[in-house]
């Protein structure tokens, strides 16, 4: 069943164009993977998926619905949610902090009920509280949750950052390179918790640059570059392609 | 900026000490003088309260001290001019700076950032012209002369607002405690949390569902909601309203209250700077030195932020200090989150 | 058509405004903030031109530069101890703001205490006035308008022709690869905070004799400028100098033909610019 669909998207920034007619449909379940070279359009790709642009032409549908224009809140509520590769953190807070103020969309109670402090809304967000401690837990960053986030390793800063993408409940996840800039047992441990994710059943889109953690997740694999899709399939067959191998020709390993 | 330590740390015990020694503050002095320095310091606190609350949410408003001349000059227009009695008059205030609060929010906090704060100081200025020129509604530069509240009878008790300024004292505690819990809810309510996400990482705070508009809004119509009330108060107390009392400049002093009373607690901290800074300012305008509150409020402010921790105030300094002396730990070792106490 | 006066005050306003705010654009190119400050160093300058004249006997045009070497002095303190501290990584815009901001009272506080409240009036330094028939104009305003001449040629030269111009460019523009290249972009900003200071102090110097000076006077330049580079834009130095020539007329002819509400006509362009087109005229588009 067809999740999010994306029909001729295209984004200029002036005249270049960093996304030409891209289409693309991503089935629920899915684990789908962006690669390309630098520059190639991944990022804007999320940016625009998240709603952070708006398309310069065509169109993204989620549902059935058209979600191309709407905000960055308004698609992230409607189970968009995805991660940063830089600017992940809130300044400031604790990692606790971090997830508490963002888990906005996991509470069930209206603002007004938190500001009356209603029952309901004491049991809803002890209900919460325990989400993000059992999320804190999955991802190991438990022990730290008094510190100030900004004091993490950059690795589990980001693995704090696909915790509070989590906690937004999200139907679909879009992840920036997650494993990028970590070791490999961190890369390892993010692998197996978006299988574990993809488990729950969260469709997750992921860009990412490292093969390995592609050939051992990803259902399907898109290529893009300089702002086209060049080749799409089967994590294997796309490797091997020769345009695929063309357009990396001395920058990643495969 | 510290939105989220909540370092600042009042014991119960003090409080309630505070609380009851202002509560019977008349019964040691009659004298009009030390009342109206609470008084006054309380009218600043309300001011100063919503200019941190709209801080936390990231902007920068330096129109505070406006809505307090619309609640101000609303009051004295519709009582003077429509004949309407005080208390129905006072309460338009706050309903009037508020629609005119969120009329402009709406459209100015699109913006957001130093533009948005540029605009709310055209605004200010536009407000103080609009009050000099418009003659035949606000009396220019003369101002307005807005009515006392009506005398009470409560049983046997005589409430003469003409006659002292006791009466006044404590229609200002009930103000400052009723805003002071609103504003207090709001900043320990899940509303604070998302203020803090949107001043921390707007970009991030957005795209884990928060609408960064509605919020922004929701902080500038209070703020002006409670600046409006504040204003028409103080005209009352002081029956007068010129263009003058509440410019660009107040704005400015009501940011300094903030900044040195401390922007890590909403309430406290306002009523901590706004105290601190207009006592002072009264006491030091005494001395044949000129000028002198304007030079040492200046160097606080920039001295606080250069060399306190990230933006921390008076507020805090007071919290480590009782820290030091009483040492209760575990008042705080667990966060204000009681939930983490049973894992 | 307003009468020949009208338009000679417009063009002094629009001389002082340009003054100030080509200097409020450099710091806000190279340092991205916003010097609220900036009109107490006019008003300061107006002070130190004021006694070294009135005082020390020095003559008006020495007096000028020595206001401006001496205020650009205190320029690049202020950048130093309190603008570079509160810019550094960690902090926010909102920091710089409320520190400038502060130091507005703080600089007429200190006025204040050490000069006095009155109003201090500079005897005309060029007395007289040229008559050119149908209306006149004094020298010391023609003063004011060569002497902007002056300051204009000069900055574009320095900014063009010079390598500190070049590296200040280089600076405002990309600082990053400006420091690549070798540019040293903390001594630089040191270096454009004390030539916007000092040009405001000359600024503030040049119209001491023609107004009176005061700790106050600083407010109103400050304020003008400021709206002179919302309309040219906020980062743009050409859109500093049309913004003020704009301003400066407009408020002119706005004040003689509906002073009613022309001060608040000023304000309300601004904001309708600021709604509408954030960038005024000449600067970059913001997303």
């Amino acid at each position: 069943m067809t999740l999010l669909e994306l029909n001729g998207v295209t984004k200029f920034f002036g005249k270049l164009a960093a996304l030409e007619e891209i289409d693309l449909t991503v089935d629920e379940g899915e684990v789908v993977g962006i690669v390309g070279p630098n520059g190639s359009g991944k990022t804007t790709l999320i940016n625009v998926i998240s709603g952070y642009y708006r398309p310069t032409s065509g169109t993204v549908f989620f549902n059935g619905d058209k979600i191309s224009g709407l905000r960055p809140d308004q698609i992230a509520s409607r189970g968009i949610v995805r991660t940063f590769q830089s600017n992940v953190l809130f300044e400031g807070a604790t990692v606790l902090e971090s997830m508490l103020i963002g888990s906005f969309l996991q509470y069930k109670t209206t603002d007004w009920q938190s500001f009356l402090e209603t029952k309901t809304y004491k049991d809803d967000h002890e209900r919460v509280v325990g989400k993000v401690i059992e999320l804190l837990k999955q991802f190991e960053i438990f022990n730290d949750i008094f510190l100030p986030a900004a004091g993490l390793s950059h690795g589990y800063q980001r693995m704090l950052g696909i915790a509070m993408a989590l906690i937004a409940n999200p139907k679909v996840l879009l992840l920036d390179e997650p494993t990028t800039g970590m070791n490999h047992q961190e890369a390892m441990f993010v692998v197996e918790n978006i299988k574990k994710i993809g488990e729950q059943g969260i469709t997750v889109i992921l860009i990412e640059h490292n093969m390995k953690v592609l050939l051992n997740i990803a259902t399907r694999v898109v290529v893009l570059n300089f702002g086209n899709k060049i080749a799409e399939g089967k994590p294997q067959e796309v490797m091997s392609k020769p345009e695929v191998i063309d357009a990396y020709l001395g920058t990643e390993t495969i | 900026m510290p939105y989220f330590d909540y370092k600042n740390f009042i014991p119960k015990s003090v409080a309630w000490f505070v609380a009851a020694l202002l509560i019977l503050l008349p019964l040691f002095t009659r004298n009009s003088i030390t009342l109206s320095i609470f008084i006054s310091s309380g009218v600043w606190a309300i001011a100063v309260m919503g200019f941190t609350l709209i801080l936390r949410t990231g902007q920068f408003s330096m129109g505070q001290a406006a809505f307090m001349a619309l609640g101000a000059y609303a009051t004295a227009i519709f009582t003077l001019q429509s004949g309407i009695p005080f208390w129905p008059g006072f309460l338009l205030a706050g309903i009037v700076s508020g629609i005119i609060a969120l009329l402009i929010g709406l459209v100015v906090l699109r913006v957001g950032g130093i533009y948005f704060s540029i605009i709310t100081l055209a605004l200010a200025e536009i407000i103080r012209i609009i009050a000099e020129r418009w003659e035949s509604v606000t009396h220019g530069v003369r101002g307005l002369r807005p009515p006392l509240p009506p005398t009470i009878s409560l049983g046997g008790l005589e409430i003469n607002f003409a006659t002292s300024a006791i009466p006044y004292y404590y229609f200002m505690i009930i103000l400052v405690v009723i805003t002071g819990i609103v504003f207090w809810r709001l900043e320990h309510s899940r509303i604070g949390g998302t203020f803090s996400s949107m001043a921390a990482n707007q970009i991030l705070a957005e795209h884990q569902g928060i609408h960064l508009m509605k919020y922004r809004v929701i902080a500038f119509t209070v703020a002006g909601i409670f600046a409006g009330y504040a204003g028409a108060y103080y005209a009352s107390f002081l029956s007068i309203i010129t263009p003058q009392m509440f410019g660009l400049w107040q704005s400015i002093q009501i940011m300094m209250m903030s900044i040195v009373g401390g922007i890590s607690s909403i309430v406290s901290g306002a009523l901590i700077g706004a105290t601190i800074l207009y006592t002072l300012s009264i006491y030091l305008s005494r001395l044949p030195i000129y000028n002198i509150q304007y030079l040492l409020f200046g160097a606080a402010v920039v001295l606080v932020l250069l060399f306190l921790p990230k933006g921390t105030g008076l507020v805090d300094l007071w919290g480590k200090f009782w820290r030091k002396v009483f040492r209760e730990p575990e008042e705080y070792e667990i966060p204000e989150d009681s939930e983490m106490a049973t894992e | 058509m307003p009468p020949a006066e009208i338009w000679i005050d417009g063009l002094i306003q629009s001389c002082i405004y340009m003054t100030m705010a080509f200097g409020m654009v450099l710091v806000f190119s190279i340092l991205g903030i916003l010097n609220w400050t900036h009109g107490q160093f006019y008003m300061l300058g107006a002070f130190v031109v004021y006694y070294a004249v009135s005082s020390w006997g020095i003559p008006f045009p020495i007096s000028l530069i020595i206001s401006g070497i001496v205020i650009a002095g205190l320029g690049m303190m202020v950048e130093k101890f309190v603008i570079e501290r509160l810019t550094a990584p960690g902090y926010g815009m909102l920091y710089v703001t409320a520190a400038t901001l502060a130091l507005i009272f703080f600089f007429e506080g200190a006025a204040g205490m050490a000069f006095g409240l009155d109003d201090k009036g500079l005897a005309m330094v060029l007395p007289g006035v040229l008559d050119l028939g149908s209306f006149s104009i004094s020298y010391q305003k023609i003063a004011v308008i060569a002497f902007t001449l002056v300051i204009m040629i000069t900055m574009y030269i320095v900014l063009n022709r010079t390598r500190m111009g070049l590296a200040i460019r280089a600076a405002a523009q990309e600082p990053i690869a400006a420091s690549l290249y070798g540019i040293n972009v903390k001594r630089v900003s040191l270096i454009v905070m004390g030539i916007g200071c000092g040009l405001a102090a000359m600024a503030g110097s040049i119209m001491a004799p023609v107004l009176y000076v005061n700790p106050f006077i600083g407010r109103v330049p400050m304020i003008f400028s400021l709206l002179a580079i919302v309309i040219g834009g906020l980062g743009s130095l050409t859109g500093a100098i049309v913004g003020a020539i704009i301003l400066g007329f407009l408020n002119s002819v706005i004040a003689y033909h509906v002073s009613y509400l022309s001060e608040a006509v000023l304000f309300v362009l601004v904001v309708a610019i600021l709604l509408i087109r954030p960038q005024g005229l000449f600067g970059a588009p913001i997303k």
